[in-house]
């Protein structure tokens, strides 16, 4: 039975690739605004795809497929998760 | 000595290049030396097989401050100030990640005119990629575009001026090279050397983490599916410390208080502090536990090769530490104090304070030559000799279809994304004319600046190719009203282990000092990207040599664009032309052919046409000015008529050519050495040929600028070509933005 | 007279701006850092376009958290001239000093090209010499230049003539091919409701020497001769 599923792509770099967006947020907003407790800050892309599949594998597995062949985001210096939500 | 002891390490080096390091250290070297021995002895860093022939080059002239040999070329432009400039490669990362590759390509040059005392005030990026219509193609060509405009308009210096080139050997292999010049006072400029012991090494900028280990020795090896898997190989830029970087050396710079500074780029601290420390015959001692870092417990391997971006080493008088540290805590750049310049002769590196490394600098910096072998390609001469394709009759539908082809259309979907106006000196802005022009507000007078190269010319023909691009820079910048007085040049070739491309670099080399030599223009500096060669097909790119030039303008009255101006404006063509159609737009995209006899770059035809069209403009009496290269004339008509918004009535029969030759031969030929002059009376025009003929170039006037919207060449009276204006600049300007926005 | 160019870290148009002030028009003019800016001794400033914070999180966003932005404010209060050029009108808007938001330009591309200008209202400290309905040439260069506002407050900010440039063709009309970025209604430039506080998205400063126009004009000189003549009335 298709169903609609609601599947987050979270892509941000490496843990060893820099972000200096991140860094500088950090640096220059967040502990300069006082907020001593907040120890590091790394920025990302959200991609939310509503998808229709059989189930939870299936959207996954979609979802997964297009980001690798359509360069959706690039291994090189990329990690990406992947959350499917609802049915 | 234990002769066969197995090395702790991955390395590249030869096993002759192994014996050396054991026969000059007299010892077994610890790991860590044989990293820096690794890096040091690269191709990449020490153009260990290209430096017998980049020797070639004339480097010097009467303007020429610094010549080839340290961070950038610079060259005397007038009135105590003078110009730095410097061309850089970074194919092979952007080959794989090209918004980082090509970002950091950035800010690895603009360090290096940074290092010179200069401020960086222009970037150029001549660009190769594969054929548009591939998948690949448009990804590393968006991309590409994307990281060079990010990170060049965050760090506030405006591109002004690059080509885009479309071949099928770039595809695999894209080609991203990058140019900067920089602006500095005669009596400021710095030198990269460290000369005075006693002096503090202060490394500034980002922290220091793993990156890029192994990135320099990864562009000496090709590319293939497993360098998707080499993590570290591709940085990410950070154009905002760049920036803090830039206005931080430039204030510290001025105290007084800096003798040397070096950017950190391939081959990390090993490569900065050797080369620093090996032209200011001194030593060096560097503490490794001292270095600002940004991961936990990296070894001293790590920490001397490391190539962690946005990175620069200071030497300072002790005197002035305070004041140099008070400037870098205003920008709020990090830095520690890492040694200092000592006279041991010695580089020596602790840890932990143990001795890591000691290695007199000069064995680093100067790797032992390799003679490699160059062999003539067997084809080459059966490609010259090609069949000639049947001589079309419809040149008008060829000439619209030649305007619309990617190498010759419209760019503007490029450099709409860079900041091209930033720091208010861009007179000529891209798109607009031959070269770009940047006044110098300090002096009153101007640089023009332009990079070429043709890679099919060069693939029939290196010598010719070498020599071509060098005159087609200098016919560039002399048609925008300048003169041009030295370039640098960015080699990029396919595998030089394999005699074939080691013969295209030795005869682009040749050609390009040979056409150095004729028109006086000296080399200062250059960069050499080796092993542009998919692994898998064998595939190696056509060998690219680009020319970036400077010129200078002494008079601003004597800048000129190339769009037609008045209706009634006079048509005059200096410089002859030749059936040389191999490797021409014309073969490649109506024909489908490679092949066939490409042009010849002759040193005393170029001389003569560019001094023709120096003093014409230089008499006031030109109104417009483009040379003919891709397309050949019918082009160069073309878009002149183009920008203009104005129609052109040319005779052919008019054009000097030698004979016999065809008529597509006529039109579309790549012969070097050809302006189309604009001017606004017959008796200037007879001036002009005047001129000429004083010079000793062939020249005519052969039409007039209509007020209509008809592109009319004919010869004998008989109809040639009879295109609209307006529709040419339709099919012009449709086929970039075309390719990239659908899919 | 004495005018100050605020110098955040990454802003990189402030050379060109103090080029202008000090070099065309002989204006006192002093180049300060951010850290060091103090409102009291100045009687006007002007915050520069580049990448403040590298654009970081939203162009603008950390910079308006600069010390100097409460000086700003002060002198905003004061009723003294204040103008944003690009980033510097970003670093408004996020300051809470301009209405509105200025979001990613509709092509998601930075694009640098000339505009044409058409001069709102002559009421604001950088528009006195102005007329209304007046056609200006220059140049933008941003990837975050759309202005937006809701529905309610665009009708108040007209109501209360803080709409100062929009991008229109040659004829003045505000078409869709002459707007560069998408914003909205076409709006290239707000003022406070006291019209001393301008924004603005183009670039004056590169509009102020003829040499450097593909029209031969000076139209953004005309911004920095308005504020000179605000301030000596």
């Amino acid at each position: 039975m298709i169903q609609t599923f609601i599947v987050e792509v979270i892509i941000e770099n490496k843990p060893a690739a820099r972000d200096p967006e991140g860094e500088t947020i950090h640096k220059d907003l967040i502990l300069k605004g006082g907020y001593e407790n907040v120890k590091s800050v790394r920025t990302g892309k959200y991609l939310k795809f509503l998808v229709e599949a059989e189930d939870e594998k299936h959207a996954e597995k979609i979802v997964f497929d297009l980001c690798n062949a359509l360069r959706i985001y690039n291994p090189v210096v990329h990690t990406h998760k992947i959350l499917v939500k609802g049915g | 000595m234990v002769k066969n002891k197995p090395i702790p390490v991955k390395i590249n080096l030869t096993p002759k290049e192994i014996r050396m390091v054991r026969k000059l250290l007299g010892r077994e070297p610890t790991y860590v030396e044989w990293g820096m021995f690794d890096i040091m002895w690269s191709e990449h860093c020490s153009y260990k097989s290209s430096k017998p022939i980049l020797k070639k080059l004339p480097t010097s002239s009467p303007k020429v401050l610094v010549g080839p040999g340290y961070d950038s070329g610079i060259v005397d432009v007038g009135d105590g100030m003078a110009v730095a400039f410097k061309v850089e490669s970074h194919n092979h990362p952007s080959a794989i990640e090209p918004y980082n590759g090509a970002a950091t390509g950035i800010g690895g040059i603009v360090r290096d005119i940074l290092a010179t005392g200069a401020r960086p005030i222009l970037l150029i990026d001549p660009l190769r990629f594969g054929r548009l219509e591939t998948g690949r193609t448009k990804w590393l060509f968006r991309y590409v575009v994307k990281g060079i405009g990010d990170y060049g308009n965050c760090i506030g210096v405006p591109t002004v001026a690059g080509e885009v080139e479309f071949d099928e050997s770039f595809e695999t292999n894209c080609l991203v090279n990058v140019a900067c010049y920089g602006l500095v006072r005669k009596d400021k400029i710095f030198l990269a050397r460290f000369d005075k012991p006693g002096d503090i090494l202060v490394l500034i900028g980002g922290a220091t983490g793993r990156d890029g280990i192994h990135g320099v020795t990864f562009a000496s090896k090709t590319i293939s599916e497993e360098s998707e898997e080499d993590r570290p190989a591709v940085q990410i830029g950070d154009p905002f410390t760049k920036k803090l970087l830039i206005e931080a050396v430039l204030e510290v710079l001025e105290t007084g208080y800096v003798d040397g500074v070096k950017d950190l780029g391939g081959g990390g601290l090993t490569c900065a502090t050797s080369e620093m420390a090996a032209k200011g015959g001194t030593g060096v001692e560097i503490i490794l536990d001292n270095l600002h870092v940004r991961e936990e417990g990296m070894n001293p391997y790590e920490l001397m090769l490391s190539e962690s971006q946005e990175r620069m080493l200071l030497a300072v008088n002790p005197e002035g530490l305070s004041k140099v540290l008070g400037i870098l805590e205003k920008y709020e750049i990090p830095y520690s104090i890492i040694g200092k310049v000592t006279d041991s002769g010695k580089l020596i590196v602790k840890f932990k304070d143990e001795i890591v490394a000691s290695i007199p600098p000069k064995y680093l910096a100067e790797a032992p030559i390799i003679k490699r072998k160059a062999k003539k390609p067997l084809n080459l001469e059966k490609l010259w000799r090609i069949k000639k394709p049947k001589e079309p009759k419809n040149f008008s539908e060829i000439l619209y279809k030649l305007v619309s082809t990617p190498n010759i259309a419209c760019k503007e979907w490029v450099y709409q994304q860079y900041d091209h106006e930033v720091g208010v000196r861009t007179i000529l802005k891209p798109g607009g004319s031959d070269a770009a022009v940047l006044r110098i507000i300090e002096t009153g007078k101007a640089i023009a600046v332009k990079a070429d190269c043709n890679s099919r010319h060069s693939y029939l023909d290196p010598f010719n190719g070498g020599a071509g691009a060098l005159a087609e820079a200098s016919r560039n910048v002399v048609c925008v009203g300048a003169e041009p007085l030295a370039y640098t040049d960015c080699c990029n070739f396919g595998n030089p282990e394999k005699p074939e491309v080691f013969w295209q670099f030795k005869r682009g080399v040749e050609g390009l000092a040979y056409m150095s030599r004729k028109l006086g223009i000296p080399c200062v500096g250059g960069n050499v990207s080796f092993y542009n060669e998919d692994s898998e097909s064998k595939i190696a790119v056509k060998p690219s040599l680009v020319v970036v030039i400077l010129g200078l303008i002494e008079n601003l009255d004597w800048i000129t664009t190339m769009d037609l101006k008045n209706s009634g404006d006079q048509i005059v063509i200096v410089g002859k032309t030749y059936p040389e159609l191999g490797g021409s737009e014309y073969y490649h995209e109506i024909h489908g052919l490679t092949g066939g006899k490409p042009p010849k770059a002759d040193g005393n035809r170029e001389k003569a046409t560019l001094q023709t069209v120096m003093e014409a403009i230089r008499k006031g009496l030109v109104t417009a000015a483009h040379d003919c290269s891709k397309g050949g004339l019918a082009i160069a008509l073309a878009l002149m008529a183009i920008k203009g918004k104005l129609g052109v009535k040319v005779d052919l029969s008019k054009i000097p050519t030698s004979k016999p030759i065809r008529m597509d031969e006529l039109l579309f030929s790549e012969s070097h050495s050809r302006i189309i002059l604009t001017t606004s009376t017959k008796e200037n025009a007879k001036q002009i040929l005047k001129i000429a003929n004083k010079k000793g170039a062939p020249a005519n006037l052969v039409g007039k600028v209509t007020d209509d919207d008809n592109f009319t060449l004919t010869f004998d009276g008989r109809k040639i070509v009879e295109c609209s204006v307006t529709q040419m600049e339709r099919f012009w300007k449709e086929t970039i933005p075309k390719a990239l926005e659908v899919g | 007279m004495k005018v100050a160019v605020i110098q955040f870290p990454g802003s990189n148009c402030d050379l060109d701006v103090v080029h202008v002030l000090r070099n065309i028009l002989n204006i006192p003019t002093d180049l300060v850092w951010h850290k060091f800016f103090q409102n009291k001794i100045y009687d006007a400033v002007i915050l520069p376009g580049g990448f403040s914070y590298g654009d970081y999180l939203r162009s603008g966003a950390i910079a308006s958290h600069s010390p100097a932005m409460e000086e700003v404010k002060k002198m905003a209060e004061d009723g003294k001239p204040v103008l944003g050029i690009c980033n510097g009108f970003q670093i408004l808007i996020e300051a809470g000093l301009l209405p509105g938001a200025l979001l990613p330009n509709d092509c998601l591309k930075f694009v640098c090209k000339w505009v044409i200008l058409k001069c709102e209202t002559s009421r604001t400290a950088f528009t006195c010499l102005i007329p209304e309905g007046k056609i200006l040439y220059m140049p933008v260069a941003h990837k975050e230049g759309r202005y937006f506002n809701l529905e309610e407050d665009l009708k108040s900010i007209w109501k209360e003539q803080q709409v100062v440039f929009r991008y229109v063709d040659e004829n003045g009309n505000p078409t869709l091919e002459a707007n560069p970025n998408g914003s909205i209604q076409n709006i290239a430039s707000v003022c406070n409701k006291e019209g001393n506080v301008v924004g603005l998205m183009p670039h004056p400063e590169r509009a102020s020497e003829k040499i450097l126009s593909p029209y031969k004009n000076s139209d953004g000189l005309l911004l920095f001769e308005s504020m000179i003549n605000y301030l000596k009335r």
